[in-house]
Formats: structure tokens, sequence, C-alpha cells
């Protein structure tokens, strides 16, 4: 029997917020263990949360850049279970009223994966087990996250590595979060069932949880798969239960003494006020919010006329698109610009890693420049690259490797001389242009460029010679 | 009516360990609790927005960091730490 593949996601995105959900510490990555800590992210008795306004505001926009319904009256409530990662043993959540509901992600087939909600909530703090024993830094507690909650409409591994990377392609862009998987800015928890081809019942699921990476998701969906249809084909029961991914192995495992897990006796936390989004919040936010990555893909290839394969490139980081637009700002050679960041620019940023930081020694103004003498026939489309590339290496601007003779042209009685003299030399040239040919004088164009080693004003050259070969 | 095993479940969702001997004592103590709770579901009241009663909303703090505490002030309830670590000791 063929079976097909049922999957939805919880993804865990981090905040690029300055501060914590419910306190003012910093939620900067990486510092010694504990010393972004206060009472209130420790959790001490007599403490109270205050909420983060820009974790309301991020969220709105995330709901917003994702198609979904803004909830006006949002709260927030406690999820409990004990476990040390949570020093109150509940984790400040929402339960039944979500900031956001009913959206979807579309993939580039045009299918859309719905999303069930998105919420916010305080990330736990962070364990080392050592010998046994467990070491807790709770510098990561407290930090804002979204979780963003799909409907289980995924049916490939395919889709799912697709909708993440959507998802992450939309945070970043309205700049809601890094999304970075390695530091763990962005976590997901897989939803997996399997049931015949064909069928609309749903199977039986188990959940993975803590994917960090795209291979693990891929390889721990495929593995999941496999071992749901083998019990199926062998006529037992898939049992619904929290997974473990185990990157050594590339099995799952299950995650014993988790049944009780899902107790988690919700209620709304007393501390803290209800949220109320008005309808002005979100103008003003809709307002403030970029262009996404959907809306520009299309708008690069009809205002600038790049290919869509280029396009997908450049938009792919918001940083690279917006270098992209601020240094093609008012030329007439956007494709130009366009294949100077993709060839000599990318061609020195030889991993994801470069992309995305996208450090570049010439300025999107430098590059703007660059081009501009393009524009003005000052140069050769061949000297943009070879100019750039000095450039690149030196961080200097265009001017410091062209010479005077290079910028300066041809004087204008010199151009005439050597426009008449390449009319002489290509006699039947302009004997066809004289007969009706207006192709012909792109022929002796050519030789007056040849003649100037490409350092004619093509446009002025063609005005000279129309002269010449009319009388 | 809160059962034996209501309260054995209660008891191992909060990681507390109950004695046979205890059961009966603390099963009768909880359906004391509630049947008190009871108590306020019984009275009349004009409000019926008991989930926000203070009727507050939107109360929030800016996004402005402010230097977190000492790293010694913060270790200094734990019960055991180890290089800035909270340490939980493994159970025997
Ligand atoms: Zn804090």
């Amino acid at each position: 029997m063929n079976y097909e593949l049922v999957c939805g996601l919880e993804t865990h995105v981090e905040l690029a917020t300055k501060t914590k959900i419910f306190c003012s510490c910093t939620t900067e990555f990486g510092a010694e263990p504990n010393t972004h800590c206060c009472p209130v992210c420790i959790g001490l008795p007599g403490t109270l949360p205050k909420l983060n306004k820009a974790v309301v505001e991020y969220a709105v926009t995330a709901g917003l850049a994702t198609h979904c319904e803004i909830n006006p009256d949002a709260k927030m409530d406690r999820k409990n279970y004990v476990y040390p990662d949570l020093p109150k043993a509940y984790q400040i959540s929402e339960y039944d009223q979500p900031l956001c509901r009913n959206g979807y992600v579309e993939l580039a087939s045009g299918k859309k994966i719905r999303l069930t909600r998105i919420h916010i909530e305080e990330d736990a703090g962070k364990l080392v087990h050592e010998r046994g024993n467990t070491l807790i830094d709770y510098n990561r507690g407290g930090v804002p996250l979204i979780e963003i909650v799909s409907e289980p409409d995924i049916r490939s591994i395919g889709e799912a590595a697709e909708y993440v990377e959507q998802l992450q392609a939309i945070m970043r862009y309205i700049g809601v979060s890094d999304c970075k998987m390695q530091e763990g800015s962005l976590r997901c928890d897989v939803n997996v069932s399997v049931r015949p081809q064909g069928s609309d019942r749903l199977g039986t699921r188990t959940e993975i949880k803590n994917m960090n990476s795209f291979s693990h998701m891929t390889k721990a969906i495929q593995y999941e798969m496999d071992r749901q249809i083998d019990l199926l084909e062998s006529g037992e029961d898939v049992v619904q239960e929290t997974r473990r991914y185990n990157e050594e192995t590339g099995c799952t495992e299950g995650m014993r003494g988790k049944e009780d897990a899902n107790d988690y006796r919700y209620f709304r936390d007393p501390d803290l006020v209800a949220i109320r989004v008005t309808d002005d919040m979100v103008a003003a936010l809709k307002a403030k919010m970029p262009e996404g990555p959907q809306k520009r893909l299309a708008r690069f290839q009809t205002e600038y006329g790049l290919p869509e394969a280029d396009a997908r490139l450049l938009i792919d980081r918001r940083r690279i698109a917006d270098y992209f637009e601020a240094a093609a700002k008012g030329t007439k050679n956007p494709r130009t610009v366009a294949n100077c960041i993709l060839g000599p620019i990318f061609s020195r940023l030889d991993s994801d890693a470069a992309k995305d930081e996208f450090r570049v020694s010439v300025s999107p103004e430098n590059l703007n420049a660059l081009v501009g003498l393009l524009d003005a026939g000052k140069i050769r489309k061949n000297l943009v690259k070879s100019t750039l590339e000095k450039m690149l290496d030196t961080g200097k601007p265009a001017a410091a490797f062209l010479s005077e003779k290079d910028l300066a042209g041809v004087n204008p009685d010199d151009l005439r001389k050597i426009c008449e003299q390449a009319a002489a030399d290509n006699p039947n040239a302009v004997k066809d242009y004289r007969g009706g040919k207006e192709k012909a004088l792109k022929a002796v164009l050519g030789a007056v460029m040849k003649m100037t080693r490409g350092r004619a004003n093509p446009q002025e050259a063609e005005k000279i010679l129309t002269q010449i070969m009319k009388a | 009516m809160v059962t034996h095993e209501d309260v054995l479940k209660i008891a191992n969702l909060a990681k507390l360990s109950v004695a046979p001997e205890e059961l009966d004592g603390l099963t009768k103590d909880m359906n004391e609790i509630i049947a008190f709770a009871d108590t306020v579901s019984a009275a009349s009241a004009d409000v019926s927005d008991f989930d926000n009663i203070n009727g507050l909303s939107n109360v929030f703090r800016e996004d402005v960091p402010v230097p977190s505490y000492r790293r010694e002030d913060i270790l200094k309830n734990a019960e055991s730490s180890e290089d800035g670590y909270f340490l939980v000791r493994r159970r025997r």
C-alpha cells in the first residue's frame, strides 16, 4: 500500500526584542551563565511580570505578515509543569485567546499551509546535563517567543522544509527575528502521521520535539514516517506520544514519563492584565511593515526588469535586496547593478552565513556612482566589472581607479574626424544605410568604438555618424 | 467528589510523594477546600467578567534594557551552584 505523510508544525521563533518579555534584562545571546537575570526571570516569590510592548507589536506584525486575524481581546495564561528549566514551575503563555489566528503561508506551488494560531510566551532556561547532575543557566529564561502553529496541511518532507524556509524568510523580512536555527532562535516541533494514499482520515500522530536544523528535521520526519508505516504494515498501532530525534543514531525515540505532561492546568495569569489590540494599533503596525518578500519579488521584475531567477537571489535576504535598491537608485542599468551583486560581490561571500551578514567593502552609494558613469556614457560595460573588483579589494570609490583618459572620453573634434574615417573605411555600410538599411549604421559605430578603444560616447558617435552618412 | 486517584494525580504533577496513610486525610482536606471555594459561586454579584476583574488592559513596559543583577546575588539563594550555574544534584 502507498502511504502519504500528514504533517503539521509548531515553530518557536525568538523575537528580536532588546529585553525579555516580562523584565528589562537583555536578550543578548552568548553571555556567561546567569548574568542576564533578575528576580523576575528567575521566578523569585513576590516579583511581578510586566509585559514588553514590543513583544505584542512583533507578534501582531508576524500575524499580519502571515495573513492572520488579529485577536482584539487577548490574555495570558499559566501553563503549569514542574521542570528545572522553569523556575516558577509554570510558563506564561497564551491558551485560549492567542494574539493571532487563522492565517496561512503560501508555498511556491501556490499551496497554502494554514496557520491555526500565533501566540506569545516566555522561553525556558537552558539545562546542561553533566555526570548525572544538571546545571541551569536562566539567561534564556524569559526571552520572548512566538509559537506559530500550522494545520496538518503538509504532505511531503519537501513541503515541510519549504514551509520553514518561508517562515524564516518572512520573519527576517519584517525584522521580527533573525531565525538562526543554529543559535536556537528558530526551533520546530513536528507532528507526524501517515495514512493510506487518498484516505481522508487522519492517522494517530506522534510529536517530534525540538528540531533545530533543516537536515535533522527532514531526517527525523523520514525516519518517523518509515517507522509508522512499518507498524501499520505489520498490523500494529501507532501510539500517540512525544518523541525525540537522536542525532547520533538518526532514529526517533519515545520520551518516557511524559504521559502526564499534557495536564498543564492552564489558567489566566492573575498578575497580568488583558491585552486589547485596537484597530488603531493594527493600522499603525501595518503602516510600519516593510514590503513582504513575495511582493518585492514581483516588483523587482516589473520595476527593474530583472529576470525572475536573479530577483529571487536578491530578495532572499532583505539586507541584500535593500543594498540592491540603494545601488540601483535612478540608474538606467539596474540589470548591471544586479549582475555586480550576483557576480563579483557574491563570489566573495562563499557561505550562507557570509551572505546573511552581507559585509561588503563597497557601499551601495559607491556602486551607484560606478553605474552612474555607465549611464552617462563615460565608461563602457566591460570597465564596470574590472573597476568593481578593484573597489571590492580596496573599499575605495570608482574614481580612484579610472584615469582621466578613461573618463574624459574623446573630444568632439577628434570624434568627428574618427567618425569620418570610419565611414570612409566602410563604403558598403554607408551605401546600405543610404539605401534604407538603418542597421548598417551599427557596423560603422562598431568601428568607431574599436578605434577609440571604447572611450567614445556611443550616443554622441551615433549622432555624428547619422549626419555624415545621410549626406 | 475528589477521589484518592485525583489526589495521587495532582501530587504526581506537583512532584510530591504521598504516603498511603496520608491519602485519606488529604482527600478529605481537598474536598473541604473545594466545598469552601464553592461558596463563591453561590454568591450573587453584578460583575460577570470574573476573569478580568480589575478591568485593566495594556499595561506595557518599553523595550529598554536595564542592567541585570550580579551573578553572586542571583545565585545567593541557590541550594548549590557550580561555575556560575544553578546546580541540581542527581537524586540518590
Ligand atoms: Zn530579568
